[in-house]
């Protein structure tokens, strides 16, 4: 996010969460503010986090201000100078060592999520320079290599608590938050805001019928969102909305330029556009998979009308182009028809 | 060498000439010696039959040979229905060459998109006894399915030859397998919880017939997939102790140590009939209960008749409950359907309108880092696939499913795209120096799938029965397994290879199954065991694991057991017999 961080005004107190100190196993609070722009709407979650990374409190504090999105999403922390992280043997982090915790925290998928704290010692340590079919043997899996591209070297525990505070009860009640805050408002700027999240969480509230309305920004959404939401937007899109030839052919025309989960679900939805689909769709024949063809082929079968001469003309070319794997199924069609 | 007896000559009017002419058709897999080529039986459905193939991961394999009897001596046309499994505008990675008697057919083969009839050439038979050789010219999984000699010069078409009618007919066969056998149960699927379903009847008194078609026992656990098993052993830790492996790595040669115990301890029952390299074909039923079900020999192509008052389908892909037409699912459920949702992780979890994007399929593979550099060529056929991706080894990650592509009628298209994944990566790694010394030690060719078809039972298990730590009074299997589902990587990166996986995880306390997932609903002598249970796609999530199937193969030999001592169906196990049937089943500790 970067433009949320320049005109915040505004900074309240919401709710606390807890997490627990290592070193004498009681319970820490965290405070977490909102963070309001000049007019007043809400932007940003914000905690300034003390809190023990070792289990023997020999190491120093840790002083984190972590920044969330609206739904709880981690997007960044700041460190003061004068509280720089430490690793192993008191080291400080480096530049290096704040990116890759960055990045870990980035990761809501991560493997320290289903491990505790202890699982990630690995008691007789393998050097990867070393790896071979005998050493991969040795490993557990994947799964101390991939905890150990997750991590700052020598700074496991400053990760592992740090990921589980960012990442643990903040998150949910944040969530519950923003159900108490949301608005019509709020979801007309998470659905015009250029955050994927926010998009999507906004495409999911609303409803079918607002769809037309909003159906420039939804196939603006759709041509930059990732294969989750691109099939989010052609699952959901009303048919009567899509069968609109002008929105018909701003969808169709994308097929070459998307991703082939969204191909298929594309052709799936023949049958909800504007006839024009089949015509553009008969551009790309040459982009399609076997079953995608056939699919395609299935629906020009479904109603004779639907083969134009523009139609006919480019699976007559693309039967002929062999350098097209499925160049045959197109050859066996056209002797059928 | 034995003379292969399949062959069946038949005359035919050629409707062109009015004259004789005799056709030989010849099953690659059936060749007697099969040298370097493997039997691959996984897409019989598909394309009609098991097939050679020349898995040398590279390197050429040795040639197969059969000899053939030829009762009329002359000039035959020879086909071969195989497939260019890469097309694409590069050379083929699997071609071969068909020998007869010695002299080399002019033709090379595997070059046609989709599997079709090839033409190899003709040759002139001069004496009855004929050697056939298929030599392999990549190494790269050249594929025959069939020989076929004809001296009319018609090309057999696809249309025609792929029909189980026409093979049937010129291999001679009739409707109904000549041999029977009958047993109290016959359980189809030998992974772990086909094995634990033939462990558990045997002891309880019941002759079974255990149908796998694979050379061992296992299967994702096998030495031939090399999946590590996971999950408890719930109330069957002695049986299952029998079967399982220590945990090995993913696709590491260890699984090999356990595979030799496992087939051995399974072998040592007496009233367990082992048919190994038996596929079963289909399942008859009448009034929605099973009479027999058919299985072929995957080399030899010989019949049998299985017989029995109840069958146990832990095929996986659920064939036998499919054939027989019990109720089953297939895909993602909508979030709504069960209540599935999960706000966190919105449709990668559950869509909110259901789909086919099920968890995909693994093939695994191993290096081996040597003294000597290792060449390894490049290949423009597997490059389209893994792009810049390079690696070394496989792990779980690597997974493949694709939203128009169906795990049991595309397998061999999801096997086939992993294989190029697989040798793409590796020939990208070892351009690097460092990785000279790498050779490909081991790649499967078998397709390690997560989810297919699940037949319904009388209860769908679901996500909130783990959510909701649901007691059953009829559970059987237990499971404190996080459930987690999978999906594509670069359906969130684009960037990303479309053959890497991602997990997402709910991790609970212990959780349970009931008996009432594990028969089906509508038919009546009907069990089931292992991926194909009763459940939702998120339901599969946790107890998709082979130590969890493996516990539904325990407790369905003993409620088959329970059902022939009452005579009584799957069903009334639970609504007569539950008490007892629990009993013994806590006795399995």
């Amino acid at each position: 996010m970067t433009n949320e961080w320049k005109d915040i005004s505004k900074d309240e107190f919401i709710f606390e969460f807890e997490s627990l100190d290592t070193v004498y196993h009681t319970q820490i609070s965290h405070q977490v503010r909102l963070l309001s722009n000049s007019a007043g709407a809400p932007r940003l979650f914000f905690s300034e986090i003390e809190t023990p990374v070792c289990a023997d409190g020999v190491c120093q504090l840790a002083h984190i201000n972590v920044y969330w999105d609206l739904l709880g999403n981690y997007v960044g922390y700041g460190i003061s100078p004068e509280f720089q992280l430490t690793k192993f043997e008191h080291e400080q982090f480096g530049k290096e060592d704040y990116i890759k915790l960055h990045q870990l925290l980035l990761d809501d998928n991560s493997i320290l999520k289903r491990r505790k704290v202890s699982d990630l010692i690995d008691e007789a340590p393998v050097a990867t320079s070393t790896i071979d079919s005998e050493v991969i043997d040795g490993i557990s899996g994947a799964t101390k290599t991939e905890i150990a591209e997750s991590l700052v070297k020598g700074g496991l525990y400053s990760c592992y608590t740090i990921w589980h505070l960012v990442h643990g009860e903040a998150q949910e009640k944040m969530e519950k938050y923003l159900t108490s805050i949301s608005s019509d408002t709020l979801m007309h700027y998470f659905l015009y805001a250029p955050y994927n999240d926010y998009q999507m969480f906004a495409l999911r509230e609303l409803p079918k019928e607002d769809f037309k309305e909003h159906a420039t920004q939804i196939l603006n959404i759709f041509r930059t969102a990732d294969g989750v939401g691109k099939a989010y937007i052609l699952k959901k899109i009303p048919s009567d909305i899509l069968s609109e030839k002008e929105i018909t052919s701003q969808f169709y025309n994308e097929f070459s330029l998307i991703d082939v989960n969204s191909r298929t679900l594309l052709i799936n939805r023949l049958k909800s556009a504007h006839p024009d689909a089949i015509e553009i769709l008969s551009n790309y024949l040459d982009r399609m998979t076997r079953n995608q063809l056939k699919l395609y082929l299935k629906c020009l079968n479904s109603d004779p009308n639907f083969i134009s001469k523009n139609c006919l003309s480019n699976l007559k070319k693309a039967s002929k182009n062999t350098g097209f794997t499925y160049h045959y199924l197109l050859r066996e069609f056209l002797n059928k028809i | 060498m034995k003379t292969l007896k399949l062959i069946l000559f038949i005359c035919i009017t050629s409707f062109y000439t009015n004259s004789v002419a005799q056709d030989v058709l010849i099953e690659a897999e059936s060749f007697v010696d099969k040298g370097g080529w493997v039997v691959d039986p996984q897409f019989v459905e598909q394309m009609g039959s098991p097939y050679l193939m020349a898995h040398g991961m590279g390197v050429p394999v040795e040639n197969a040979i059969t000899n053939v009897n030829f009762k009329e001596k002359g000039k035959y046309h020879v086909w071969a229905r195989t497939k260019n499994w890469a097309p694409g505008n590069w050379d083929a990675p699997g071609q071969f060459k068909i020998s007869v008697n010695g002299k080399v057919l002019k033709n090379t083969l595997g070059l046609t998109s989709g599997w079709t009839w090839e033409y190899a050439g003709k040759v002139n038979i001069e004496s009855n006894e004929v050697e056939i050789q298929l030599s392999d010219l990549t190494g790269f999984n050249g594929r025959c399915d069939a020989i076929y000699f004809s001296q009319s010069k018609k090309m057999p078409t696809e249309a025609e030859t792929n029909l189980a009618s026409w093979r049937k007919a010129k291999l001679g066969e009739t409707t109904i397998p000549e041999q029977q056998k009958s047993y109290d149960l016959v359980i189809v699927g030998g992974g772990l919880a086909g094995c634990a379903a033939a462990i558990s009847a045997a002891e309880q008194g019941l002759n079974v017939a255990l149908i796998h078609d694979r050379p061992v026992l296992g299967g994702n656990a096998s030495d031939e997939i090399r999946v590590h098993t996971l999950g408890i052993y719930g109330k069957f830790e002695r049986i299952l102790k029998m079967i399982d492996t220590e945990h090995y790595p993913n696709g590491s040669y260890k699984a090999k140590y356990d595979q030799e115990r496992r087939d051995k301890n399974v072998k040592s029952y007496k009233n367990i009939d082992l048919f190994l390299d038996w596929r079963a074909y289909d399942a008859i039923s009448e009034n929605n209960a099973i009479k027999y079900v058919d299985a072929r020999n995957t080399a030899t192509g010989e019949r049998i008749r299985f017989k029995a008052p109840r069958f146990v389908d832990s095929t996986g892909d659920g064939w036998i409950g499919f054939w027989a037409g019990a109720e089953f699912s297939y895909g993602r459920e909508s979030s709504k359907t069960y209540g599935e949702a999960w706000d966190k992780w919105g449709e990668l979890w559950s869509p909110e309108e259901g789909d086919d994007f099920v968890m995909g399929a693994s093939v695994l593979w191993q290096n081996e880092k040597t003294n000597e550099v290792h060449d390894f060529p490049e290949l423009p056929w597997a490059a389209d696939v893994a792009k810049e991706h390079k690696a070394i080894a496989g792990e779980w990650q690597w997974e493949f499913s694709r939203n128009d592509l169906h795990q049991i009628d595309d397998a061999e298209e999801i096997r086939d795209h992993m294989l190029r994944a697989i040798y793409g990566s590796f020939a990208n790694a070892k351009k690097l120096d460092e990785n000279k010394n790498y050779k490909l030690e081991w790649v499967s060719y078998l397709v390690g799938k997560r989810e297919s078809r699940r037949l319904i039972g009388d209860y769908i298990y679901t996500f909130n029965d783990v959510k909701n730590l649901t007691k059953f009074e009829d559970a059987v299997v237990e499971e404190k397994r996080a459930v987690d589902v999978h999906y594509q990587i670069n359906l969130k990166d684009s960037e990303e290879p479309d053959f890497l996986s991602e997990a997402l995880f709910y991790k609970g306390p212990k959780y349970y199954i009931p008996y009432r997932s594990l028969y089906s609903k509508n038919i009546s002598n009907l069990f089931m065991a292992g991926r194909n249970f009763s459940c939702s796609h998120i339901g599969l999530g946790g107890p998709r694991v082979m130590l969890t199937t493996g516990q539904m193969g325990a407790a369905v030999g003993i409620a088959a057991a329970i059902c022939e001592k009452y005579n009584v169906t799957p069903r009334e196990v639970y609504t007569k017999h539950l008490q007892e049937y629990l009993e013994v089943i806590e006795k399995q500790q």
